[in-house]
């Protein structure tokens, strides 16, 4: 009787430990399985030879060095989603492949608030407490701040600010969201919906304005001279206080110099939802681009109607618009971040995807690409940055979020450090009531031709890479 | 400046006062009471415009139940903060405006955990369109601020002068010691009025939530032209800080749509100092002798 009981005790116990070990082990290693749409995304790197096993490398450190919180927070916080899925598909499959080891990477943030000296902190925190080789920013301030820093310890800084980047600063890269070139072709996309100067007698007339920052200053300035070179004469160009909560006064002073086209440039994503609604109930009848739109937050203030009427033109595409495909790489990636951060999802962020979410992860997979590459030539190490980036330099095109890319930007900026990738041009599409695709843009060729007139615009406005310092 | 820039920016000055009285009427009733700057006043209003945004934006509740919530909500912070900061720091002016000051980081951080940081939350303007009047366009939503302003104002007054709880609240604010040897309870009557004041900053959040930005930050953005027309206006003063509203509202937007937003704040700064030269107690401030 006592053995009995012993026995069915023994059984319950045994399944009790199976059932809070075991199940939980199975889940977590179904979890860990690599799945389709992550075999996609890793297809960028060149040889990362998934399924077979590697010698074991130490962890890699990278760093999200950006506004968390704050206004500024708009174009750091969601980029923490779109790096956190590129790492956990490469964890999934051991670790980055290079030099034939597999590096484990692991991302650490700190939140600068778009702030100079706080960006200097998290700098030293990330290199000198967490060993960080890579580092994804918003740049502007915090970029000049971290800059010699950074390049005493060689880490790479990937801005979104081109204008980031000099001579004398080697180790900071841009050009993943193709800023400024979006902006600069805001004008041209502009003119393809106007009437021309010659319908209507006179010039057509660009209006821009952003709020006060180095970076809204410096894209701002190849804008405009993007839109001279366009024949446009730049009738209002000023900026407003970050500090701006009252966006009537701007919109009246911005409508009473008549303009065909009104930039908002690189307007803070709260600040342009709320001009959107100013432009809206004083009546502007002609075009608005910018450099990002918000459609889930600018429609609840106006009616779809109204920037379908105004051919709003940005840059950011969506990952799911439909000019990609259904077997892109870029639908991948989107189901991906819907299954992990999407509605009623482990880490739901209570939107929908932006095109903040993988606007960092563009600089973030080109370095690991060139980690792989260089590493051929460091076996059994991890290559350094200045390695990575002359492999990067190296390559005639390797792939990037928005298409293939290469490492250009020595006449804009005065260092090979930017990568040179097709520029998505939208626009908002009332069926779709959001921003489609209308164009990939080749910038090369096109600046090739108009280069001289905007050299002259962003030189008289003291932002050329030899005028700052 | 042409006559049609003229009318819309008159009527975005207009609307700008509005706005500026709503957030300041409460934060000088408490000044006048207590003595003290309550630097958290901008941060009530960030506060209950998130009440209207879990309430309205999220919850679906019809507009103007959030907006009463929202009144609750500030009634209840303005309320909790006296009895917790301003009791216990009672005279000593310097720790009520450190208090604050921590109080708005900690307001901050709280709505940003729940609610999330960066960007800013959606609220849908209940009523989209402009209201279009000699060719000046001003939204729905803006209009609505008007009357409101002018009834809460008048009603606060209409209280302060004929109710027997307003007088105790003038009498407090003139003399504290001989209002207290009056028989009127202090500590009460420095309730009642921070529980007006955020009633009020509620009640400007609500309204004003479909208007501006909402993110935790958006307190900060506030409390500073609050001050300005708060001491402007004369500490204490609700007929000074309706005055010096109106005058900062023509100021900052005529500046801005004439030059630049920059320079808008530059101007103000620059008038408040003039005007605190001229006269250090505010336009319609007592002397305290």
């Amino acid at each position: 009787m006592r053995r009995t009981r012993f026995g069915k005790l023994s059984t319950w116990i045994l399944f009790a430990i199976t059932f809070a070990f075991v199940l939980p082990s199975i889940a977590i290693s179904a979890s860990k399985k690599l799945t389709v749409d992550e075999a996609v995304i890793l297809s960028h790197l060149p040889d990362q030879q998934i399924g077979k096993t590697y010698p074991q490398g130490e962890e890699i450190n990278v760093g999200f060095l950006a506004a968390l919180s704050g206004p500024d927070a708009g174009w750091g916080l969601p980029g923490v989603t779109g790096n956190s899925i590129w790492i956990e598909a490469v964890n999934k499959t051991g670790g980055l492949l290079v030099g034939g080891k597999r590096y484990p990477l692991k991302m650490h943030q700190f939140d600068d608030e778009a702030n100079a000296s706080k960006a200097l902190q998290g700098a030293r925190q990330l290199v000198l407490q967490h060993d960080v080789k890579f580092i994804s920013a918003i740049g502007g301030d915090p970029a000049n701040a971290t800059a010699p820093f950074l390049t005493k310890h060689k880490v790479i800084y990937a801005s979104l600010v081109p204008t980031d980047m000099q001579p004398a600063r080697p180790y900071v890269v841009a050009g993943g969201d193709v800023t400024p070139q979006c902006n600069m072709f805001n004008p041209l996309m502009a003119k393809m919906v106007l009437p021309s100067e010659k319908e209507l007698g006179r010039p057509l007339r660009y209006a821009i304005t952003t709020q006060d920052d180095i970076m809204s200053r410096q894209v701002g300035a190849w804008e405009v001279g993007a839109a001279v070179s366009q024949g446009f004469d730049i009738v209002y160009e000023k900026f407003f206080s970050t500090d701006t909560t009252d966006f009537a006064p701007i919109v009246s002073a911005l409508l009473a110099t008549n303009p065909d086209v009104i930039s908002l440039c690189e307007a803070w994503p709260e600040y342009q939802t709320l001009m959107w609604e100013q432009l809206y109930l004083q009546g502007f009848k002609g075009v608005v681009a910018q450099n990002y739109a918000d459609w889930e937050t600018n429609l609840t203030k106006i009616p779809p109607e109204y920037p379908a009427a105004r051919s709003a033109i940005d840059s950011f595409p969506l990952m799911d618009d439909p000019w990609w495909g259904a077997n892109s790489w870029q639908a991948s990636f989107t189901r991906i971040w819907n299954k992990q951060y999407g509605p009623g999802a482990p880490d739901d962020v209570h939107r929908r995807m932006t095109g903040i979410d993988w606007d960092h992860v563009v600089w973030f997979i080109p370095w690991c690409i060139g980690a792989q590459v260089a590493g051929k030539d460091t076996p059994g190490e991890w290559p350094s940055n200045d390695a990575i980036l002359a492999a990067l330099r190296k390559m005639s095109s390797f792939p990037t979020i928005l298409g293939p890319g290469h490492m250009s930007g020595k006449e804009m900026f005065g260092i090979q450090n930017m990568i040179e990738q097709p520029v998505p041009m939208n626009m908002f599409d009332l069926k779709a009531n959001d921003k489609r695709i209308i164009a990939h843009m080749n910038f090369e060729p096109w600046f090739e031709a108009i280069k001289p007139v905007v050299l002259k615009e962003v030189k008289k406005r003291g932002q050329h890479w030899t005028q700052r310092k | 400046m042409s006559s049609q820039l003229l009318i819309q920016t008159i009527a975005n000055a207009i609307m700008a006062s509005s706005m500026y009285a709503l957030i300041a009427i409460g934060l000088t009733l408490a000044f006048g009471v207590m003595q003290m700057a309550n630097l958290a006043h901008g941060h009530f209003f960030m506060v209950s415009a998130y009440a209207v945004y879990a309430l309205y934006a999220l919850s679906g509740w019809p507009f103007w139940w959030a907006v009463v919530a929202a009144v609750a909500v500030g009634a209840i912070l303005g309320v909790i903060v006296e009895r917790t900061i301003f009791r216990p720091l009672q005279g000593d002016v310097v720790s009520g405006f450190i208090a604050t000051m921590g109080l708005m980081f900690v307001f901050e951080v709280l709505v940003g955990e729940i609610w999330g940081w960066g960007l800013s939350r959606p609220i849908p303007s209940p009523y989209m369109g402009a209201v279009r009047f000699l060719g000046a366009a001003v939204s729905f939503q803006r209009v609505l601020l008007m009357p409101f302003a002018l009834v809460s104002i008048s009603g606060l007054l209409l209280f302060m002068k004929h109710f027997r709880l307003g007088r105790a609240l003038r009498a407090v604010a003139l003399d504290p010691e001989a209002a207290s040897l009056q028989g009127i309870n202090i500590n009460r009557m420095t309730a009642l009025a921070l529980g007006i004041s955020g009633a009020y900053a509620g009640l400007a959040g609500g309204l004003m939530s479909p208007i501006y930005a909402v993110t935790p930050s958006l307190g900060g953005h506030l409390i500073l032209p609050a001050l300005i027309v708060v001491v402007v206006g004369g500490m204490g003063s609700i007929g000074g800080a309706t005055l010096a509203a109106v005058i900062f509202g023509f100021i900052m937007t005529f500046v801005t749509t004439l030059v630049d937003g920059v320079t808008a704040v530059m101007v103000s700064v620059t008038v408040m100092a003039i005007v605190l030269v001229i006269k250090p107690q505010g336009l319609m401030g007592r002397v305290i002798a």
